[in-house]
Formats: structure tokens, sequence, C-alpha cells
């Protein structure tokens, strides 16, 4: 199992997305499809939450809250990036995002000094619910991660 | 409404809530999810490359292994199956996968070997690619078909101002 050994409370955080990841968290925590079962409830704090819930590229405007958002979560945190702008950076190389959760890292290490915490990446645009749930039961330790980088060589 | 029909509602619904993560869940049609590629087909002609919005897919030509690398990241993917709709081998295909959340990054990577112009020696185009326009033309002029772009544009030109010369 994980390293979370109670209900991880989220705390959700918008950089700067179009609301289509944020309309299908809603979904998660309908009847329907109820994420409710493990456990986890959307808080209004982040220092109740034990995970980060970021959607969005993280524009310029958004990074100060990010970090300080990030800072106030508690140890041991997770973070859990939706949708492609958030995991891969779909808006890059502009001059008003800082184009996904690589970049954020990169100057959380240089300008704060803090390592990377434990990240789940859900891409999809926006990601279906199933897709949401499994990114949760991936961070779980529930599931584990279907697919791999491959590299074919062919004539 | 009194409260009582409600329970009498709650008891004819039932339990709507899926058990998704253990058990199968069926996604309905026409949904896209990831692309998924095949590399016996793939002729490297970057056509995908060309229309992917996101970039997530990329090509590369690596010139110091003579290879053409067709990159696929799924974390930058937006599935709007544009590369599917342009490929002219059809060698990727949209499917109905949608579990995709990583903690390692995930990339499809498809190597292929490049063809080198006769002339100077310039990586130009994979061989499959070069077989299938090959495929297309019918045998083509077989001086000009080893060469690149722009020395087959050289040739030709001095075919028109040499008397006697060139190819054509």
């Amino acid at each position: 199992m994980s390293i979370y050994k109670k209900s991880i409370w989220v705390f959700h955080l918008n950089t700067g997305s179009c609301n289509a990841c944020d309309i299908e968290i809603l979904d998660v925590l309908t009847p329907y499809h109820d994420v409710e079962r493990f456990g986890i409830k959307l808080v209004a704090s982040p220092r109740h939450a034990d995970a980060l819930l970021l959607t969005g590229p993280i524009t310029r405007e958004a990074l100060s809250k990010v970090v300080d958002a990030l800072l106030a979560v508690p140890e041991p945190k997770l973070v859990i990036a939706l949708g492609s702008c958030a995991c891969g950076g779909i808006w890059y190389d502009t001059y008003s995002t800082l184009g996904g959760l690589n970049e954020l890292y990169k100057v959380l290490k240089e300008e704060y000094g803090i390592p990377e915490p434990p990240t789940v990446r859900v891409p999809g645009c926006p990601p279906r619910p199933e897709a949401i749930i499994y990114g949760v039961a991936l961070a779980l330790g529930i599931m584990k991660q279907k697919y791999s980088t491959t590299k074919v060589r062919v004539e | 409404m009194s409260r009582l029909s409600w329970i009498k509602k709650a008891l004819e619904v039932g339990v709507v809530t899926r058990k998704y993560p253990f058990e199968h869940v069926e996604i309905p049609e026409g949904s896209r999810g990831l692309p998924e590629f095949d590399s016996s087909k793939c002729i490297g002609c970057s056509a995908c490359a060309n229309v992917c919005t996101p970039d997530a897919i990329r090509v590369i030509d690596d010139l110091n292994e003579g290879v053409r690398r067709v990159e696929y990241f799924v974390g930058r993917c937006i599935f709007c199956g544009r590369c599917a709709e342009v490929c002219p081998v059809s060698a990727i295909k949209i499917t109905k996968e949608f579990e995709l959340a990583y903690k390692d990054e995930v990339k499809f990577i498809i190597e292929l070997k490049l063809v080198k112009c006769s002339n100077c020696g310039k990586s130009f185009t994979t061989t499959r690619h070069l077989n299938y326009v090959l495929g297309k033309v019918g045998e083509g002029i077989p001086e000009l078909i080893t060469l690149c772009p722009d020395c087959r544009r050289k040739l030709t030109i001095n075919s028109f101002i040499t008397p006697g010369g060139g190819i054509v």
C-alpha cells in the first residue's frame, strides 16, 4: 500500500485552467462515480490537506500562490496534476505560463531548494472521471501504472 | 414531495455508484483515448507531427545514429485524433484506452533508419518513406531516387543549361 494510511483530503487549486478539468472533478464527487469511497474529500485550506490537486498550466500570476499552497501542505504530501496542461504542459514557450509541472518543480528546486514531491499525473483534455479515479487508485497503491516508455527500432 | 415518497424513490432507484477501479467499465462508442502506434506500418513521414497541435508527437532526426525518431509523449496529448486522420498508411489508431495516469513519464518512440543522399551524403528521408513514394509513382527516374531534394534540383537545372547533358 501507499505511505498514506488514512483518508486523503484534497485541496483543489486552479492555476489558470479552462475549467473543463474542474467540472470533471465535480463529476467525480457525484454519487455516480463517488470518489468519497476512498475517503477523498475536498477541503478549503491546504493546511488541512494531504494532497494538492492542480489543474491548469500554472500561469505566472498563479506561481506565487501555488508555491505558498504547496509549502502549506504538511508532509507527507502528494501532488495530483490533472489535465494535459498540468502534466505535460501544452502551453509552453510563452511569456504568461510556466508550462506544466516540470517547470514548476524546476523553479521550486532553484529558488526554494524544495525536492520534488511524489506526483501522479492524469493526462486528458479533460480526463474522463474514470481516468481521474484511476489516477487516485494509482496514488493510493490500489492499481499499478499500465504503460511505460517503449522504444522500437525498425529498418 | 413528502419525505416518505423520497425514501420510496431512493429504494426504487437503488445504488447508482459505479465500482470502477474494482470492475471493468464500458466506455461509450466513439470516445477518443490513447492513440496506438503500429511500428510495423509507420513510414516516418512526420504528417502526424505536422498536425499535432500541442506537440505531443515530435519527429527528430538523429544524424549521429542515422535514425529518425518519432516520439509520442502521452502527458501532452489532448486526444483530438488528428494524427490518426492524416496518417497515410493508417499506422495510428485511436483506441478507447483511458487509464493513462502515470508516475514515471510515458513515451512511445519509433526509430526509423534514414537514407543518405548518394551525392552529398546528407540524410533526407527514411527508407520506408522512399519505398512508399516509389510505390505511388511507379519506377521513377533511377538516377534521382537516391538524391536529396537539393541535389535533385541542382541536377535538373544543370540538365537544362548543359546542352545534351543531365537526365531529362
